[in-house]
């Protein structure tokens, strides 16, 4: 008898913490995908939690791609996603919502020996893609006019994600198609490429600058671009120096888009759960405050009310 | 009450019956389906042409993944190389000549090893090996190297396979019995002979097993390799060259799938290739087993 008691005792409990387990899962959100989104993600969630503390938040980065495969087979709420959407992954039922604006700044150490050269002269787009691309570009003395031969160490990312996808487009071409060793995420990518003086790489505007000071991370530097091909950085294409400067570059479009581009939360379908519309309600009004700060440009109003009629 | 204990019984039989038939059916299973979700690449492509071609291109409905193979296999045999004679060596001195003390620090140390999550090993690897491929060892032999290598990526394997391979070791040397050692001893052998012509001749089965086990192990292990071997598409003889094992790209590409047509098909062809590399493995090391033991 005692034993039967035990076991009703048990199944009870089982059910009770069934109970308690959906009613937490309604509360918890899990993101996953955009190492450039991840930062901002981190930001919102911490705000957001001062005014919702019931709301729990589960947020992991490992590129965009992952963001969109785990959002695809429903193991997280919302995928994080930083790069064009695909035809395919449209034609799949892809449910989006655009956040921020940031950009993929290509980058090299600062150990460089010929950095201040690069700053004053900078890359244009046919010279990037000649060496992250075509491969026509292998060493220095191809772009600068220096006597030694020291050969370009192309790095690139070898998870599938936003960043290389959104810089391969402004080159003309597909993640596949950039040359280099692949590192596997944004920091380790800066890392490798801070480390080698002969390194050329592409990072997010969010890891290449310290939010609190402003200014370029030690070892990292970034290569301007020479948007009107005159071998020179005239003045107006030269903002690179600071944080802000960069952002309101990216935002007047002084900065080609792409590699500037829009940051999105993607679902399978439009999100059911009643948690997740109220936090991407929150991050398209209230939130959209704190990604300035974080470090992101804001997209426009006309965007935000689209992205809120979606939700409605 | 007689009927009450048959059923018990019967019922108690078939559960470990289905118990044992589910695990033997695994790979069965885990192989069938992966070839099923893998199938349409067959349409696209020869299996000669998958699997010798080294043109990948997924966009353009290009797998080749000849660079894939022959990458895993090189970072493999290089984790081989470093491990199995250190291991094998260690093992002998710590049952044939250590001390009782020794080996009592040893077991805790190797199960630690054993038990550090892979992504450690990567980060270990990216912040120690790797510059020390890129910086000591590339400069010493004048070649120009990122460090983020085939090289990098075997030594780092090599280390996570020593605790297994070592583990497994011991037990076979512990099993070897005292009798013949003794006996070894008293016809007037040295303990060098001994251990030649006794111990590691009794234990031969149990060497390879754990070899194979190593391998095995060096060849499907993902995250630790993925972070340090620089992810690179090209076939190499260069240890110092970047290589891409496969299962780097199973992890790695895992979010395209979605995006690119054909490419889960080609990522479960990638998995089933792992699968039954690693089956082939362990029969060759059956085989070796079954014939010493003859």
């Amino acid at each position: 008898m005692k034993r039967i008691n035990f076991l009703y005792f048990l199944v009870a409990a089982l059910i009770l913490s069934s109970c308690v387990s959906k009613k937490q899962k309604e509360k918890t959100l899990n993101f996953s995908g955009a190492f450039a989104l991840y930062p901002l993600a981190i930001k919102w969630s911490e705000e957001y939690k001062k005014e919702h503390d019931e709301i729990r938040f589960n947020i992991s980065a490992g590129g965009a791609g992952k963001g969109m495969a785990d959002a695809l087979a429903g193991t997280v709420d919302l995928g994080m996603f930083s790069r064009e959407i695909a035809q395919e992954e449209k034609d799949k039922g892809v449910w989006w919502a655009g956040l921020c604006i940031d950009a993929v700044l290509p980058t090299i150490s600062a150990d460089n020996p010929y950095l201040e050269t690069l700053k004053k002269r900078g890359l244009t787009k046919e010279e990037l893609t000649g060496i992250f691309i075509d491969g026509s570009i292998t060493e220095w003395n191809d772009v600068l006019n220096v006597d030694e031969l020291r050969e370009i160490q192309v790095y690139t990312r070898s998870d599938a994600c936003g960043a290389a996808g959104t810089w391969a487009k402004y080159l003309g071409g597909k993640q596949e198609d950039l040359k280099g060793v692949g590192i596997h995420g944004d920091p380790a990518l800066a890392e490798a490429v801070g480390k080698d003086p002969d390194g050329i790489a592409f990072n997010n505007t969010i890891f290449i600058y310290d939010i609190k000071t402003g200014k370029k991370r030690p070892g990292i530097e970034v290569i301007p671009i020479d948007q009107n091909g005159n071998d020179t950085i005239d003045p107006e294409e030269n903002f690179y120096n600071t944080f802000n400067a960069i952002l309101d570059a990216i935002a007047e479009g002084a900065y080609p888009s792409p590699p500037a581009r829009e940051l999105y939360f993607v679902a399978k379908g439009k999100p059911e759960k009643q948690a997740t519309l109220d936090f991407i309600k929150w991050t398209l009004t209230d939130g959209q405050k704190f990604v300035k700060e974080a470090g992101y440009v804001p997209i426009a109003q006309d965007k935000i009310n689209h992205y809120l009629d979606k939700l409605k | 009450m007689i009927l009450k204990r048959v059923i018990i019984d019967r019922l108690s039989g078939t559960w470990m019956v289905t118990a044992l038939a589910i695990i033997l059916m695994l790979p069965l299973i885990i192989g069938f389906a992966l070839y099923l979700k893998a199938s349409p690449l067959f349409e696209l492509q020869s299996f000669s042409q998958l699997i010798g071609s080294s043109d990948w291109s997924p966009t353009n409905g290009n797998f080749g993944f000849a660079p894939f193979i022959l990458s895993s296999l090189y970072v493999t045999i290089l984790s081989f190389l470093f491990a199995a004679p250190m291991c094998l060596f260690a093992a002998i001195h710590l049952t044939q000549f250590a001390s009782k003390r020794l080996i009592h620090v040893m077991h805790p140390v190797i199960d630690i090893l054993a038990g550090i999550p892979s992504v450690i090993y990567g980060m270990w690897g990216i912040l120690v090996i790797v510059p020390f491929v890129g910086d000591v060892l590339a400069p010493l032999l004048n070649i120009k190297s990122p460090g983020y290598s085939i090289l990098a990526g075997g030594i780092v394997l090599a280390v996570m396979c020593i605790p297994y391979m070592l583990n497994m070791l011991i037990e076979t040397f512990n099993t070897v019995p005292y009798g013949l050692k003794e006996a070894a001893l008293s016809l007037g052998a040295t303990q060098w002979e001994t251990v030649k012509h006794v111990i590691v001749k009794k234990s031969y089965p149990g060497i390879i097993s754990s070899f194979g086990l190593g391998i095995a192990k060096a060849f499907g292990e993902t995250l630790a390799v993925m972070m340090v071997v620089g992810n690179m598409v090209q076939i190499t003889l260069n240890p110092f060259e970047a290589g891409y094992p496969l299962p780097a790209l199973i992890a790695n590409n895992y979010g395209e799938m979605l995006s690119i047509p054909m490419y889960d098909s080609a990522l479960m062809f990638a998995a089933l290739i792992l699968l039954v590399v690693i089956l082939i493995i362990n029969l060759i090391f059956r085989y070796f087993i079954y014939k010493t033991q003859k």
